[in-house]
């Protein structure tokens, strides 16, 4: 058994070797960052510096969040996030569910409308977006910062979810149309449970698309206790003096929650974008 | 079972379920995408200024403007440096990638690994750029030092053309996974039996690999190409958090000098005259993206 393992090892050894390499090369800024974060000041600024810490420390992360403001930040953050994810969710969910499985006039047009606003950055909607939400009072308010998110999440939920109704057989709506079961239900009974991975995983999405989200963020929101996190640590990187332990800290706290929630759902993400780029 | 009426019934009321279902689509895409991209039109021929209520019709003097400026045009050479090396590089890698993780002794593990860049926010992968690249703490310019490609105490991000290569290396390693993900996808499409049967054929790894593997990703690399370049051109985020557009300029690209002009020196105008000409040069990139992508539609 063992032998065999070895064997198998062996002839594929080059490309072990591969996967090695990559591996370190995707993941070394990343493990860089938990592992900086992890070491006191003298091993930090120690050259050359060691991979792994000597003495390894929470104290950076003590620090940075016995700051009030920052625990503001991922508060900010994270109600924005939520708020973005419900609202795309809602729309998206009705939006392509419309567009997978019925036949109107103007259908065709929609799906346009909703890839090319798929498209547009948010550095083409900033100016125009600032000004019009300024004019309606909803400058550095929650409400305006979650529309600037829905305006470059909602479209990619939508186009992400087209897909996963297409899977849903056309033969099961049939059945239950000829059974003479109002459409309402059929969506709320039959539709939404089979699709319950795609919106789930298309609202992650969403929810992970407003948390690193930085150029409207940061444009529409004045004050300091409304800022993101990542408008907070977009600043602590510009500022002259950084303290290059506490925001290893903050970055990699930033990030973890991120690829746990990613991890968590990839395998319906993968799905639903390859299932609509296979097509394009 | 059912009367004709009936039955016409449901159609129409299965007819109307559809289309209030588009209905808060349409709505918004309405009032937050098309309204303020005709908004950005008009004022792009207006004096509108940030902190400025009222502003008057200047019709093309800020285009005149951009384009008797001539940092203009250095800072079009850099957004095509950039947008360029960013996106055959990200291609490249993104197809090694897939290629790695279409084989058979590849786990589900490496892939979900792969994907992480996708998601890691900007701002964390840009604060690891700048510590691994200081001057004298970072372990890549010390790295760097070592191999006599830069002084001592130097950043890479110090100097013009090293930190627009910099730049472009950090935006390939956090942009591929979209590319992997799409080229995989191709590559499992492919059918097997055109390999057993260039195999019995006796064709060798290479002209299998030339023969069958390149043609059949020939579609996806045009649309990941054009994809890419409206996404790589309009990127702001990292430039911004890293360098910020210097030394010098050498890293200013139009998404910065558009938020320059508009957040910088408050000229929402001018700004908005500047992301018109960036706008309307990536156009024919998405027309081309969105037709083909919706061609197969009934």
């Amino acid at each position: 058994m063992k032998q065999k393992t070895l064997t198998r090892i062996s002839k594929n050894f080059w490309f072990y070797i591969l996967v090695l390499c990559t591996i370190a090369f995707v993941g070394f800024p990343l493990f860089w960052m938990a592992l900086s974060s992890l070491k006191p000041s003298v091993e930090l600024f120690k050259m050359p510096p060691k991979i792994l810490p000597k003495a390894p420390t929470f104290e950076w992360y003590t620090t940075t969040f016995s700051n009030a403001i920052v625990v503001r930040y991922f508060f900010n953050s994270f109600l924005i996030a939520f708020s973005t994810m419900l609202v795309d969710v809602v729309l998206a969910t009705l939006g392509a569910y419309s567009l997978a499985r019925f036949k109107y006039r103007g259908r065709r047009f929609i799906m346009m409308a909703v890839l090319s606003a798929y498209c547009l950055p948010p550095i083409m909607l900033m100016i125009p977006l600032y000004r019009i939400i300024a004019g309606m009072g909803l400058n550095s308010s929650y409400l305006g910062v979650i529309i600037g998110h829905t305006t470059f999440t909602f479209p990619f939920c939508v186009w992400l979810l087209i897909p996963f109704f297409r899977k849903v057989p056309k033969e099961l709506e049939e059945a239950a149309l000829v059974d003479g079961t109002p459409s309402l239900k059929i969506f709320t009974a039959i539709i939404l449970p089979l699709c319950v991975p795609g919106i789930l995983s298309t609202g992650i999405m969403a929810f992970i698309l407003s948390w690193n989200e930085y150029l409207l963020s940061s444009v529409l929101i004045i004050s300091d206790t409304m800022k993101t996190l990542t408008v907070g640590l977009a600043n602590y990187i510009s500022s002259v003096q950084i303290d290059w332990g506490e925001i290893m800290a903050l970055g990699t706290a930033t990030t973890l929650p991120i690829i746990i929630m990613f991890s968590a759902i990839q395998k319906y993400f993968v799905e639903g974008l390859t299932a609509g780029a296979v097509k394009g | 079972m059912y009367s004709l009426k009936q039955k016409r019934n449901y159609y129409t009321q299965r007819q109307i379920l559809g289309i209030v279902f588009i209905i808060p689509t349409v709505v918004f895409l309405l009032v937050f995408v098309a309204y303020p991209v005709l908004y950005n039109i008009f004022l792009s021929f207006t004096d509108a200024r940030l902190l400025k209520q009222n502003f008057s019709f200047v019709a093309f003097d800020n285009y005149k403007k951009l384009f008797t400026n001539p940092r203009f045009f250095k800072y079009v050479k850099n957004t095509l440096v950039w947008t360029f090396s960013s996106v055959v590089g990200q291609l490249t890698l993104g197809f090694a990638f897939a290629l790695l993780i279409n084989k058979k002794s590849a786990g589900t593990g490496l892939r979900s690994f792969l994907l992480i860049p996708y998601v890691v926010p900007a701002v964390a992968i840009a604060l690891v750029t700048k510590w691994v690249m200081n001057g004298d703490y970072g372990i890549v310019s010390w790295w760097l030092n070592r191999m006599n490609i830069i002084e001592y105490r130097q950043s890479p991000l110090a100097l013009p053309g090293s930190a627009m290569a910099t730049l472009i290396i950090v935006n390939v390693w956090r942009s591929y996974p979209f590319p992997m993900l799409i080229y995989w996808a191709t590559l499992k499409s492919i059918d097997i039996e055109l390999y057993e049967a260039a195999h019995v054929d006796g064709a060798n790894a290479f002209q299998t690999f030339v023969h069958i593997t390149l043609p059949h990703v020939k579609d996806a690399t045009i649309v990941l190409a054009i994809l890419r370049i409206v996404w790589t051109a309009t990127y702001f985020d990292l430039i911004w958090f890293i360098t910020g557009g210097g030394p010098a300029g050498s890293t200013t690209h139009l998404p910065i000098m558009i938020y320059q002009a508009s957040f910088g020196t408050f000229q929402l105008g001018y700004a908005s005259s500047i992301s018109m000409v960036l706008g309307l040069s990536l156009f024919v990139c998405v027309a081309f993206y969105v037709k083909k992508s919706v061609a197969n539609e009934r």
